[in-house]
C-alpha cells in the first residue's frame, strides 16, 4: 500500500524522470492509474526524443496528441492550446509553452522546461551521427533561439513569482541565475562562432537544462512561498 | 495513520501545550527562545526517512537500534517542528507559524539517528547537511546548504545550488549536481561517479575501481584527479577553452579522434583501462595528477 499521495509524487515527478526512484514512488505509480499514466507519457517523450535522433526531425504528431488528451482529460492542461496538426518544430514549442503557461505546479513546470531542452536536443539530432551538417546547424539556430526565448519568459515568470523569505537563499539562486546566463552566453557565442562544434552545443544544452531546472526551483519557492 | 512515538524532552523545553498532545505528529514545544525536542520512532527494516528543513542544520548518524531518533533544536517559537510516522516512513518537517520571522529565528538544527538500512531524503536550503554511516539510498537537495557524506552507500543523488559537497569513503551510485559549488571525492568506492557543477572545482582523490565509471564535468574552475600507479583506467579529458595537464603515462587511445577536433582533448589508456573516466570542462582546467 503506497504511502505517498498523488501531488507528494507530482512534486517529485522531475527527479523521477531523472531516474531517482524511490520505493514510496514506485509503489504510487503502480496503484494510480493517472499519475501511471502521466509517467508513461513523459517516458514517451524522452523514448520518441531519442527515436528521433536517430531518424526524423519531426516528432510523431500522435505522441503529442494523445499526451495532450491525457492531459487534457486529467485536467492538468487547458483543452485546445493547439490544434491537432500542429507537429512541426515551432509549433511544439508554442504548445509547450501553453503548457508550462496553464499548468501551476510548479514540479510539472520543471518536468516540462526539461521536456523542451529534450525535444531541442532531439530535434537537432544526434551530435556525432549528423549527416547533413547545414541542416544541422540550422536546426540548432532555430532550437536555440526558440529555447532562449522560452526560458525568457520563464524566467520572468519565476522571478517575479518568488517570495524573498530568506535573504540568503534568495541571493544564492539569483546569483548562480547569473552565472548560468553568463554561461548560456558563452556557449551561444562558441555555438555562433564554430556551429560544427558538438563540444560547445553539449555544454549550451547542459546550461539550458541547469537553468531550466533553477528556474523551477524558484517557481516552487514562489508557488510553495518556502 | 500517523503514530505517535514516544516523547522526551530535555533541557530547555519549558512546557508542552496541552492542545499539541492531542494533534498527531505535532511537535510543540512553547519557549520564548531556543529549545531541544526529541522523538523516537519504532521502525522495520529499510525505514525511509524525509526532512525538509528550509534554515539549519541536518546531521543524520546511523546507528544500530531500529528506532529513529528526532531531536531538534529550534531557534524560537516562530517556527514549528513536525514529525510523523507512517507505516514505516518518518516524515520531519520544519514550519514557519509567524509571518514576520526573521530567518535567524526560523533555524531549526536536527540531529537524527537511524538504522544504517535507511533511505534518506532531505531538503534544506540553507545551513548544512551532514550524514554518516548510512547505507541505504539517498536523496539530498539544497540550495545554498554544503552537503558532506561519510561512510555513505546507496544510490547518492545531491543536487545543490550553490552549496560544496564533500563525499568521504561514499560507495555505491553517486549523482551530484550543482552550479556554484565545490565537490571533493575523497577515497570513494562507487562503481558510478557523475559530477557536475558549473563553476566549481571537482577534486577526486581516490582508487578508480575496475568497470566502473566516473564523469566529472564544469564549465570553469578546475578538475583535479589523482591517480596511484596501481589504477587500471581509460581517460577521455577535454577543455573546450582551458587546458589539460596530465601526469600519466597513457597508451594512446584510436577511438575518440572525433571529438578531439575541438578544444584540448586527452584520450589514452592507463594499465588496462578496466575503469572509465571522463572529465569535461568549457573553459577551465583539468590537471590529471599522481597522488601522494
Amino acid at each position: 500500500m503506497s504511502t505517498m499521495g498523488c501531488n507528494e509524487f507530482l512534486n517529485q515527478l522531475d527527479a523521477w524522470m531523472d531516474g531517482v526512484r524511490p520505493s514510496e514512488g514506485r509503489a504510487h505509480v503502480r496503484e494510480c492509474a493517472h499519475c501511471r499514466g502521466l509517467v508513461e507519457d513523459m517516458d514517451a517523450i524522452r523514448q520518441t526524443a531519442g527515436a528521433w535522433a536517430a531518424a526524423d526531425e519531426h516528432p510523431p504528431a500522435r505522441v503529442w496528441v494523445s499526451l495532450r488528451a491525457q492531459l487534457e482529460q486529467e485536467g492538468l492542461i487547458r483543452g485546445a492550446v493547439r490544434g491537432e496538426e500542429s507537429h512541426r518544430a515551432t509549433d511544439l514549442f508554442g504548445w509547450i509553452e501553453g503548457i508550462f503557461a496553464a499548468v501551476p505546479r510548479p514540479a510539472l513546470a520543471g518536468a516540462y522546461l526539461l521536456a523542451l531542452i529534450a525535444v531541442s536536443i532531439a530535434l537537432t539530432g544526434p551530435s556525432t551521427k549528423q549527416l547533413n551538417e547545414s541542416r544541422w546547424i540550422s536546426g540548432t539556430q532555430t532550437s536555440t533561439g526558440q529555447l532562449s526565448a522560452q526560458l525568457q519568459t520563464a524566467e520572468q515568470d519565476s522571478v517575479s513569482a518568488m517570495q524573498e523569505s530568506n535573504p540568503v537563499v534568495t541571493a544564492s539562486l539569483h546569483d548562480n541565475l547569473a552565472i548560468v546566463d553568463n554561461y548560456i552566453a558563452l556557449c551561444e557565442k562558441s555555438v555562433q562562432e564554430e556551429p560544427e562544434n558538438e563540444v560547445a552545443r553539449d555544454f549550451l544544452y547542459d546550461a539550458y537544462e541547469q537553468k531550466a531546472d533553477l528556474l523551477a526551483q524558484m517557481t516552487e519557492r514562489g508557488v510553495n512561498g518556502r | 495513520m500517523s503514530t505517535l512515538a514516544t516523547l522526551r524532552n530535555h533541557y530547555h523545553c519549558h512546557h508542552w501545550k496541552a492542545a499539541g498532545l492531542l494533534v498527531p505528529g505535532l511537535l510543540l514545544c512553547s519557549a520564548a527562545s531556543g529549545d531541544r525536542i526529541e522523538r523516537h520512532f519504532k521502525v522495520d527494516a529499510h525505514p525511509v526517512v524525509t526532512i525538509h528543513n528550509p534554515n539549519g542544520m541536518v546531521t543524520v548518524r546511523a546507528w544500530t537500534k531500529s528506532d529513529v531518533m528526532v531531536v531538534a533544536k529550534r531557534a524560537t517559537n516562530q517556527v514549528e517542528v513536525d514529525a510523523e510516522q507512517s507505516g514505516n516512513r518518518v516524515d520531519v518537517q520544519t514550519r514557519q507559524v509567524a509571518d514576520t520571522a526573521s530567518p535567524d529565528d526560523l533555524r531549526t538544527d536536527f540531529e537524527i539517528s537511524v538504522p544504517e538500512d535507511a533511505e534518506l531524503q532531505i531538503h534544506n536550503d540553507s545551513g548544512g547537511v551532514n550524514v554518516s554511516n548510512v547505507l541505504g539510498d539517498m536523496n539530498v537537495e539544497t540550495i545554498a546548504a554544503g552537503v558532506d557524506l561519510e561512510d555513505t552507500a546507496g544510490y547518492l543523488t545531491v543536487k545543490t545550488v550553490g552549496g560544496g559537497f564533500q563525499c568521504l569513503r561514499c560507495a555505491g551510485r553517486l549523482e551530484v549536481t550543482s552550479i556554484s559549488g565545490n565537490f571533493k571525492l575523497v577515497d570513494l568506492r562507487s562503481y558510478y561517479v557523475r559530477a557536475q557543477t558549473s563553476e566549481g572545482n571537482i577534486l577526486f582523490n581516490g582508487s578508480f575501481l575496475p568497470n566502473a565509471t566516473y564523469v566529472l564535468k564544469n564549465y570553469s574552475g578546475q578538475i583535479e584527479v589523482r591517480f596511484s600507479p596501481g589504477d587500471s583506467f581509460d581517460l577521455s579529458a577535454t577543455s573546450l577553452k582551458g587546458k589539460v595537464h596530465n601526469e600519466a603515462n597513457l597508451t594512446p587511445s584510436s577511438h575518440h579522434h572525433l571529438a578531439s577536433r575541438f578544444g584540448n582533448a586527452l584520450f589514452g589508456t592507463f594499465n588496462s583501462g578496466r575503469a572509465r573516466v571522463e572529465l569535461n570542462s568549457f573553459d577551465g582546467t583539468i590537471n590529471i595528477l599522481k597522488r601522494d
